[in-house]
């Protein structure tokens, strides 16, 4: 388990996070989001022991991250600016990572590597950047660490790519129990893949929960009232976070459950009534809209 | 055959258990017939295992499928299901025909 307890930390004047306590359970895939400067990476860097925290702590399976060769044993760190070496080839880069892992898997490499063709003899400074990325995720998953972290995961892949690298940690985590936590800008992917995200928003976190929980608290509703006073009764008796209206059609976005909607609705006269599911975009722009975040505000004067 | 919808507002692991109920009740998957691994069938998705393992669990509990342990889930050999399947579309099509008679349209006038 990586855990984090009120962890802030600031560079000069700007405070890049604030009191942020999240925790990666094991065997689950950890998505963190977050709107554009929010702290992300470097809430990633903080766990990979990179930065040191102004406040705070980082814990990977108890043990401090910072300077700490016992945690870093743990995991492996893909950052968003990948690193190689000046004329390294992939092989070269290969044998660096064994030589810090100690159960760096050569064998598995060798194999994926031909898998994603990827030229071992080639140098990495050639490589597109879809293909330094591709190279820098297998580096870090035959590491054979429990955990892995990784920055803007499928920043320049292409979605066949996408898939295999996906499908690579389903492997990964039904075979020896990996424990991913990821970043991305795609909120669909994450949707797709975690068990829980971590929302971010200028330093602070907003929300951490598993996905299940997130969407059943927060529902998206389609109605056309019999008669519009019925509107009064619903924003009384429920948290109705937006409501955008289209001639008659009422779409709102209530933070409720079920059962209360449908209790709500019982004893309201409809001509059209639907719960729809929510998305991750949906949800995510609900959060930061409700902290003051509203892009659409910014654009449209 | 294995292919998610991206598009489908459907959370996926829904769409793993609505796939495998038809596949079961077409006939298509026989009894005791072994589902596929969590870790093959999350690969074969590019999906979480642990979704997998939600929509099996989820079969497991409407009576598709059973499991035994370190062996894996098999397709159950369960004609209640069918039965079940006929009550779920009668009700749907009680409630299309209480629609149709709500705005004047009589049964045999739907049918024709």
């Amino acid at each position: 388990m990586i855990a984090t307890k009120n962890l802030t930390k600031s560079f000069g004047q700007t405070k890049a996070l604030s009191d942020i306590s999240l925790t990666v359970n094991d065997g689950e895939i950890t998505g963190l989001v977050g709107t554009n400067g929010a702290g992300k990476s470097t809430l990633l860097r903080l766990i990979a022991g990179v930065l040191k925290p102004d406040k705070g702590s980082v814990t990977v399976d108890e043990q401090p991250a910072y300077d700490n060769p016992v945690a870093k044993r743990e995991f492996v760190f893909v950052p968003d600016e990948l690193y190689f070496f000046n004329n390294a080839t992939a092989k070269d880069m290969a044998l660096y990572y064994a030589s810090m892992y100690e159960n760096y898997d050569m064998e598995k490499f060798v194999r994926l590597k031909n898998a994603f063709s990827l030229r071992s003899t080639q140098r990495i400074s050639t490589y597109s950047k879809g293909m330094k990325r591709q190279l820098a995720i297998l580096l870090a998953v035959c590491a054979n660490t429990k955990y892995i972290l990784l920055d803007e995961t499928f920043d320049g892949l292409d979605p066949v790519m996408r898939a295999a690298v996906k499908s690579l940690f389903a492997d990964e985590m039904s075979e020896r129990g990996l424990t991913p936590l990821i970043s991305s800008h795609s909120l669909r992917e994450l949707e797709d893949i975690c068990d829980h995200v971590g929302l971010l928003h200028k330093g602070g976190l907003l929300l951490s929960e598993s996905l299940d929980d997130m969407k059943t608290g927060l529902l998206k509703l389609q109605c056309v009232f019999s008669d519009e006073k019925d509107l009064a009764t619903v924003k009384q008796k429920l948290d109705v976070m937006a409501d955008e209206r289209q001639g008659m059609l009422h779409v709102m976005t209530v933070k409720a459950d079920r059962q209360q909607v449908a209790e709500v609705f019982s004893h309201i006269d409809t001509v059209f009534f639907e719960i729809l599911p929510l998305t991750l975009e949906e949800l995510f722009i609900a959060e930061t809209e409700g902290a003051g975040y509203d892009v659409r505000k910014l654009i449209i004067q | 055959m294995n292919y998610l919808d991206l598009q489908d507002p459907r959370p996926i692991y829904e769409q793993i258990t609505d796939m495998y109920r038809m596949l079961i009740l077409k006939g298509a998957m026989k009894p005791d017939e072994p589902m596929p691994s969590v870790r093959k069938l999350a690969m074969e998705l590019s999906t979480n295992p642990n979704t997998v393992q939600k929509a099996y669990t989820e079969l497991e509990r409407e009576g598709y499928i059973y499991s035994v342990k370190g062996r894996g889930n098999f397709v159950r050999d369960n004609p209640d299901l069918r039965e079940k399947k006929r009550k779920e579309l009668k009700d749907r099509l009680d409630a299309i025909f209480k629609e149709a008679s709500d705005i004047g349209i009589s049964r045999e006038e739907l049918l024709k």
